[in-house]
């Protein structure tokens, strides 16, 4: 394997990693208000949350890279210094980022329905305040439902493509992904090229699905924190 | 069950805390309206299902947070709307067992059981040795180390009760424990409330409309209705009131009488009623079918109010194994029936007995009257209660 093409599987692996990484505690929280609290405006903020999910990623990275822009709200200009974000693999993580946080968000939040909310009352009555219901209650009990979402987010991020090849191109070596390695390949006539990175991309995925299930059927899980 | 390990600072004998709960909360179809001072053990809840009772449990713990009024334990203040107190739950020291027990699926059973540990040490309760305790008592030592999914209802119900008296409650609120379990397992866990009774001092409320459960466990009783409690006294007083009596009808009313058992012959067992004492001057005895009972065991003897016939005259040529004589004490109708209270011996409590209005005008009753209370052996209930004879 050429140290080109062993770039590309590796900046994959890095992007959708950090990005699963940025997205993993907003979602949570998000998930875990939108299941357990009422107050006004939920409804506007689970659709704005939901967004991401319907709108064409190219909309998506668009108005990242308007956000982005030398003379956007986030820009040069308007700062004062430049995030380096246009182009380069960060861009690439918040576009994916921006792409997985409606999935693992949703995700999060019916984990969090499902699990009755009594549960916590019986925490607070025992003696925990909301902060350690939360973090020794509702997250653990939440747990396998939340690395579902986790290994959801990372595939959805490896996957991503119109969003990321908007704001971050498809530069080899610097931002091209699988999905971008794939669509050049197919591009320019690169057939074996092109279905080199098609079977990689299958196997992940493939993986990272098989170890979802396995995990939604593991009865170990239950006990496995002990505190 | 008669060793335990050595009891600790929950067995200040007579220095229960007062409760005081005067608090109004709106619900769906009326509002939560109480006025409740008791200064008892053991405080019963009783009332049709949607009265309202797990809502004032549910105001007492602090997680409805609509409620308005006062509620206090002793020198401490939970609410007072008044003048803007609002103890939050997790401050309140109480222990909460529901009907479905709760437990937390990601602990095992010890990990349950000591979920209230940190609260526990906080307020220098001797954690360690209440767990040692609880588990004795409720026997949950061979389930330390299980999963929760692994038990059965009855144990479930068991390691909750233990997890609110590992936190080292002030207050330990029963909301229906046993509810959700068939009649036959209910039975088999009312020892382990007598127990803890006996075990721990802390004021409790429990919530119930098992007469049996009430009159074994009960000093004192309320009756709740639409959000009200429309009596309050004695259980087996508030029980068989007029107004209060067909409320138990689901079941019918049961006579609950402590007795232990002595020498029977043969195919039936036989009990003296009362627990010693000033009941062993005269003693009444009563004939039931044979029970696994040692001579010399307590246990509590239930006769339904139905099953209980009145005879003016001693009866001749019949079948039921008990006749027995007693004095009318008091008459009085409760729906289509007429109920007479029955004292057996001063030293007893006594018994209530349905009639229909005809058998009551045909016979003449009246207060005073000497009457014979014929019981088939075969309507005695024995509860075992896994307790030795009180000397």
């Amino acid at each position: 394997m050429s140290s080109e093409v062993l770039s590309v599987i590796l900046l994959t692996l890095q992007v959708a990693t950090v990005s699963t990484l940025v997205v993993l505690l907003p979602a949570t929280v998000l998930g875990y208000v939108l299941a357990r609290y009422e107050f006004p405006g939920k409804n506007v903020l689970s659709a704005l949350v939901g967004l991401p999910l319907v709108l064409p990623p190219t909309a998506v990275g668009f108005l990242l890279l308007r956000l982005f822009a030398v003379d956007g709200p986030l820009g040069r200009e308007t700062l004062g210094f430049d995030l380096n974000i246009l182009l380069t693999w960060k861009g690439a993580v918040i576009a994916t980022a921006t792409m997985s946080l409606p999935l693992v968000a949703r995700t999060a939040k019916a984990t969090f329905e499902g699990i009755n909310p009594r549960l916590e009352l019986m925490a607070h009555t025992l003696g925990h305040g909301r902060l350690a219901t939360f973090f020794q209650y509702s997250l653990p009990m939440a747990r396998r439902g939340l690395l579902g979402a986790v290994i959801l987010g990372f595939t959805r991020a490896m996957g991503e493509f119109g969003a990321t090849i908007t704001i971050a191109g498809n530069i080899p070596g610097q931002t091209q992904t699988i999905a971008s390695a794939i669509f050049s390949a197919q591009q320019v006539g690169a057939q074996a090229r092109a279905d080199f990175f098609m079977l990689v991309a299958i196997v992940l995925g493939f993986l990272a699905i098989l170890s979802a299930e396995l995990l939604g059927h593991s009865r170990a899980l239950p006990g496995l924190a002990r505190p | 069950m008669t060793s335990v390990p050595p009891t600790h600072d929950n067995r200040r004998a007579g220095s229960l805390d007062g409760l005081t709960v005067q608090v109004r909360l709106p619900l769906d179809r009326f509002e939560l309206n109480i006025d409740l001072h008791t200064e008892k053990h053991v405080t019963g809840i009783f009332g049709v299902s949607g009265a309202g009772k797990t809502s004032l449990l549910e105001t007492i713990c602090g997680v409805r947070r609509q409620a308005r009024g006062m509620i206090a334990l002793g020198e401490e203040t939970w609410l007072d709307s008044d003048r803007g107190v609002f103890v939050k739950p997790s401050q309140r020291h109480i222990g909460y067992v529901p009907q479905d027990g709760l437990l937390f699926p990601h602990k095992d059973v010890r990990h349950n059981l000591l979920a209230g540990r940190k609260r526990g040490v906080r307020r220098g309760h001797p954690v360690r040795q209440t767990f040692e305790t609880v588990v004795h008592i409720l026997e949950l030592g061979p389930l330390l180390e299980r999963s929760v999914h692994a038990l059965s209802g009855g144990e479930r119900q068991r390691v909750a009760l233990g997890r609110a008296l590992c936190s080292g409650p002030r207050l330990l609120l029963l909301d229906e424990p046993f509810a959700s379990l068939d009649v036959a397992l209910r039975r088999k866990l009312l020892p382990f409330l007598r127990r803890v009774r006996a075990e721990f001092q802390i004021p409790m409320l429990f919530v119930s409309h098992d007469p049996l459960e009430v009159q074994a466990l009960c000093d004192d009783l309320i009756v709740l209705r639409d959000g009200m409690i429309i009596s309050h006294g004695d259980p087996r007083a508030v029980l068989t009131a007029s107004h209060i009596f067909p409320l138990a009808e689901q079941h019918g009313f049961e006579n609950i009488l402590p007795c232990y058992a002595v020498e029977g012959g043969g195919s039936t067992g036989q009990v003296r009623l009362g627990e010693g004492g000033d009941a062993e001057r005269a003693p009444v005895e009563l004939v039931t079918l044979r029970s696994e009972a040692q001579p010399g065991e307590a246990l509590l003897a239930g006769i339904p109010a139905h099953d209980i016939m009145l005879a003016t005259q001693r009866p001749e040529g019949l079948s039921a194994r008990n006749v027995l004589l007693a004095r009318i004490t008091q008459l009085r109708s409760a729906g289509p029936v007429e109920l007479a209270t029955a004292e057996l011996s001063p030293h007893l409590p006594p018994l209530t007995v349905e009639v229909t209005e005809k058998s009551f005008v045909e016979l003449g009753l009246r207060v005073g009257s000497e009457v014979f209370l014929v019981i088939k052996a075969t309507s005695c209930r024995l509860y075992r209660m896994g307790e030795s004879r009180r000397t």
